[in-house]
């Protein structure tokens, strides 16, 4: 899978990166553009897109002079993927509790 | 029906809920002995080879779970290990502790996401019903995830549940 899950949740957990990410869901737009609509400081944008574009969050793609940030779905399929395992283990586990629990209970009353 | 497991997000945790039909404290000590553990707490195909319980706030729950299943293909054969450490108990009702993964020493796995668990028993209609809280050190990640879903599919699963939700009710 490549990225690896914390690298994904960290990179998201920080309430700045969270906000970026939410804004870059209406299209791409420079660092610039982040910046003030966020009203961030470009440095510290720069730098939380960088963590972000690690994680695979977002891809730069340079057209004429500016460079423009955009979202990647693959992080996203890493945290569904990672979801839906977390869902299906505990799904088994309990399923395993229940046929338990009735094993016991069914033991109790002969 | 009642006894489907239901899973949904709120806020920053993964919540499951499930309804069992058992006593409350008989639900409560499946997850609190080892012995009841071992029948039940590994997945389809896997078996708890380890499991020494300190169930205390602040005492450590160490366990293996193996894979025995030779159709699991690369998991035959394979060891993860947990480790849980206990915040708050409160008995028949409550507990709370934090997961990890983890190996043979007790070493806490820093590459894997550990997660706040809390797991309230509560009567339900003469049944138990079980709620599984697990928050994530970076659970607003979570969110954002469920928040962006409708363009990359992520929701729909969720959504589906939910739709289920309401459709049992």
């Amino acid at each position: 899978m490549g990225v690896k899950i914390t690298t994904t949740l960290n990179a998201l957990a920080e309430p700045n990166r969270l906000n970026i990410v939410e804004l870059l869901r209406d299209g791409p737009l420079t660092v610039g553009e982040i910046a003030e609509r966020l009203s961030l400081l470009q440095p510290q944008t720069s730098k939380h897109l960088r963590v972000l574009s690690e994680a695979g969050f977002v891809e730069v793609q340079a057209i004429a002079n500016r460079r423009i940030y955009k979202l990647r779905s693959e992080p996203f399929q890493v945290l569904d993927t990672w979801l839906k395992t977390y869902r299906s283990v505990w799904e088994e586990r309990l399923d395993n509790l229940e046929n338990y629990l009735q094993k016991l209970q069914s033991k109790g009353e002969k | 029906m009642s006894n489907k497991m239901i899973s949904k997000v709120e806020g920053q945790e993964l919540i499951l809920e499930r309804v069992f039909d058992a006593p409350r404290e008989l639900v409560f000590k499946a997850f609190s002995e080892a012995e009841h553990l071992k029948h039940w707490w590994g997945p389809r195909g896997w078996v708890l080879t380890v499991c020494n319980i300190d169930f205390r706030p602040g005492g450590i729950w160490h366990y293996c779970m193996k894979c025995i299943d030779e159709k699991q293909g690369d998991f035959y054969g394979y060891e993860s290990w947990g480790k849980g450490v206990y915040q708050e108990i409160v008995e028949a009702e409550k507990i709370v502790y934090v997961d990890y993964f983890s190996d043979a020493e007790g070493n806490e796995a820093e590459e894997m996401p550990s997660s706040k668990n809390t797991i309230t028993f509560v009567e339900y209609e003469g049944k138990t019903k079980l709620v599984n809280r697990a928050q994530y050190v970076s659970a607003e990640a979570l969110k954002a995830v469920l928040d962006m879903g409708m363009e990359q599919g992520i929701t729909e699963t969720w959504d589906r549940l939910a739709e289920h939700l309401q459709s049992l009710q």
